[in-house]
């Protein structure tokens, strides 16, 4: 079991490795680089030689296998250097910002959980009744509304009603919890009800799909109690596709809420990738696309783990 | 021995997108405490339709029990709440189900599959139903019980799994168990282990048996009366022995002469039914075997024929001509009959090639 878990977080390092290349490479692709675009708008006083100045300051003078030969040998001693653009040292551009993205997107992921579990299975019980018709409509209502119009709904509601508004800036957890709940679990809400649409319909199918397995027909034909046979023999087999939906959409959840983010004035990851690519803020774009590839090669993993646990048959190689 | 198990005209039907399917069309057979019935016939019959009606499995909502009566130990199941039929199930009547392979849950382990029932149904500890669940593990024949209530399904091969639903089936000591095709899914050499273990066991506890088969080896080992049944009816009714001496219905012909026999000259030549098994949302007026048969005659297709006693013999048979079945067939055979081969390949050479009678 440990030596599965070394072995696998050791093999994080060539798929990380790989993601490295890739956006390395695909970041000096497009035009333009980040002297242009900052000395663009006085690029008429900006003399040829400035500029070069400027890129020779930043390292973009370099052949290109130097440079990232550079970058990777930083990286390797954790170092990813400075912001091309703000020059500020990337881990104090990425750090709270990391935060703020992974405490949402774990509340977006509890409360979509949260909702699409039992809101799943009961639909799934009910099947062809009104109250799985008004189980789907609500879920593909979560799917069709946009979570940033609905966070937006959310405002005006606590403003017009309780003329409350949530806070506007981001207090850490750890510095004051209450402050940063009342903040961050409006966009939560948002995020997590849309999101709650697709793992509440593969919850209502797998479980579908379990009700008509072989087994728990002999379970019923041993007399358990229903409740019995929906907890102990259905549940546990029918999570197992749920769990790589709610997985994929936590990943995604880490780097991809910028709309969301600007409704509620959220310094979070999915703004800084939008503006650090329309930079050419090299250094910052590569750090943030391993940073979300991590996250997601790491939460797979989890996803791993919790399969062999619940599946006895798969095992650990 | 009194009756145990009574089933009175059941029809259960299933409404589907092509019409109604009467996959039950109003059968009726007892079962005698400690007695192992056989209900035989060919795929899609009713067979497995019948055995959930009884427990009150069928699939919701488009099966439905429609009429008849399940009276066991004197009560009809088919009134009961669905809590008094929750403690019939497993406790009163222990279910056997045709594939190994998927009627265990994968994630559980078997001790814990084994063991709620025996909580559930006789209140019994953790410590007390782990105990009497090695008991059950020994008993169907596994040396190692204590380890293997520890493994999962998958750790197991599909014959060893068919002894662990059985020893499951047999958990609360119920009077009768419904095995449906038990063996169907397994090799042949271990189809025989099997059936001999579940005779063997169904004998040492008294427990009652309904056998669901497509094979008549297995009705004339290990059943003591036989029910056959086609397209939802039971067409002919006797005891093992008589219905391999002296069958009465064409279609029970038509399956004794498909399967090989002991009895006969080993060249004689399998011959399957002709034809195929009628629609069961469509079934023709008249009887449902006509256009199959071989001694129709003309009012089979206006006139239904009957469950009725055959005049010279001890059996019931649901065909007009049932009396020229009987002679074709070269009237009742002498001497005891042997009971056909298990499964077509395990027929032996040297002991079948008793030319002629
Ligand atoms: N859930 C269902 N919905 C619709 N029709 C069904 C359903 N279950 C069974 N039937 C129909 O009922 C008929 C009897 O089926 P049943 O399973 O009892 O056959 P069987 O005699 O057990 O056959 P086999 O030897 O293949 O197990 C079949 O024609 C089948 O199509
Ligand atoms: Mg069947």
């Amino acid at each position: 079991m440990t030596k599965y878990v070394v072995k696998r977080l050791l093999l994080m390092i060539p798929t990380l490795v790989g993601v490295a290349v890739l956006v390395f490479f695909l970041m000096r692709v497009v035009p333009g680089d980040v002297v242009e675009l900052r000395f663009a708008g006085e690029s008429s006083f900006a003399s040829k030689e400035n500029l070069d100045k400027e890129r020779a300051r930043l390292g973009l003078d370099k052949p290109l296998w130097k440079q990232f030969v550079d970058w990777m040998g930083g990286i390797a001693r954790l170092d990813f250097g400075v912001s091309m653009w703000t020059g500020a040292p990337i881990i104090e551009e990425i750090r709270l910002r990391f935060a703020l993205s992974l405490q949402l997107a774990i509340m977006s992921t509890l409360i979509a959980v949260l909702l699409a579990i039992p809101l799943g299975v009961l639909a799934a019980l009910k099947q062809d009744t009104w109250v799985d018709y008004a189980v789907r409509i609500f879920s593909i209502a979560g799917l069709a509304t946009p979570s940033f119009w609905l966070g937006i709904v959310f405002i005006l509601m606590l403003l017009i009603v309780f003329k409350w508004l949530p806070p506007m800036v981001y207090t850490p957890f750890w510095v004051n919890p209450v402050q940063n709940l009342a903040q961050l679990i409006w966009p939560a809400l948002a995020v997590g009800y849309r999101y709650s649409a697709v793992a509440m319909r593969m919850t209502r199918s797998a479980m579908l799909e379990v009700l008509r397995e072989d087994y728990i027909r002999t379970a019923r034909a041993k007399g358990l109690w229903e409740k019995l046979i929906l907890s102990r023999h259905a549940l546990k087999n029918a999570m197992l596709p749920v769990l790589t939906v709610i997985a994929l959409e936590f990943a995604f959840l880490m780097g991809g809420l910028v709309v969301t983010e600007q409704v509620f004035n959220l310094n979070g990851l999915g703004l800084l990738f939008v503006e650090s690519v329309a930079h050419r803020d090299y250094t910052l774009t590569q750090a943030l696309v391993l940073l979300v590839a991590a996250v997601f090669i790491f939460v797979n993993f989890l996803v791993e783990l919790a399969y062999a646990w619940i599946d006895p048959r798969i095992k650990f190689r | 021995m009194g009756v145990l198990l009574s089933v009175q005209s059941l029809v259960t039907q299933f409404s589907t997108s092509s019409g109604i399917v009467r996959a039950v069309d109003g059968v009726s057979w007892d079962v005698d405490e400690g007695e192992t019935v056989a209900l035989v016939g060919e795929s899609g019959c009713g067979k497995s339709v019948t055995a959930l009606s009884i427990m009150r499995l069928v699939a919701q909502p488009a099966g439905r029990i429609v009429s008849g009566h399940v009276v066991f130990k004197g009560r009809d199941l088919l009134t009961l709440s669905e809590e008094e039929m929750r403690r019939v199930r497993g406790r009163e009547i222990g279910m056997i189900f045709q594939e190994p392979m998927t009627s265990l849950n994968p994630v559980l382990t078997v001790g814990r599959q084994l063991t709620e029932g025996l909580e559930i149904h006789l209140a019994m500890r953790q410590t007390d139903a782990r105990a009497r669940a090695v008991e059950l593990l020994g008993m169907v024949g596994f040396s190692d019980p204590a380890r293997r209530l520890t493994q999962y399904p998958h750790q197991f091969s599909g014959g060893m799994r068919q002894r662990i639903v059985i020893a499951m089936a047999l958990a609360c000591n119920p009077p009768l168990v419904l095995a449906d095709e038990p063996t169907t899914a397994l090799d042949v050499t271990i189809q025989a282990q099997i059936l001999e273990l579940m005779k063997a066991l169904s004998r040492r506890l008294g427990v009652a048996m309904l056998i669901i088969t497509h094979n008549l080896g297995v009705v004339a080992r290990y059943a003591d009366r036989v029910n056959v049944m086609y397209a939802g009816r039971i067409v002919e009714r006797a005891s093992a022995r008589e219905l391999y001496r002296n069958p009465r219905h064409p279609y029970t012909l038509g399956l004794l002469r498909s399967v090989p026999r002991l009895d006969e000259p080993r060249r004689a030549r399998l011959q399957p039914i002709e034809g195929q098994p009628p629609d069961l949302t469509r079934l023709p007026t008249g009887c449902s075997f006509r256009p199959r048969c071989a001694f129709r005659v003309e009012y089979c297709a206006t006139e239904e024929p009957p469950l009725r006693e055959v005049p010279d013999a001890t059996h019931v048979s649901a065909c007009w001509e049932a009396e020229r079945v009987g002679s074709s067939n070269g009237g009742p055979r002498n001497g005891p009959p042997s009971p056909p081969a298990l499964g077509s390949t395990s027929a032996q050479p040297g002991r079948s090639s008793r030319h002629g009678e």
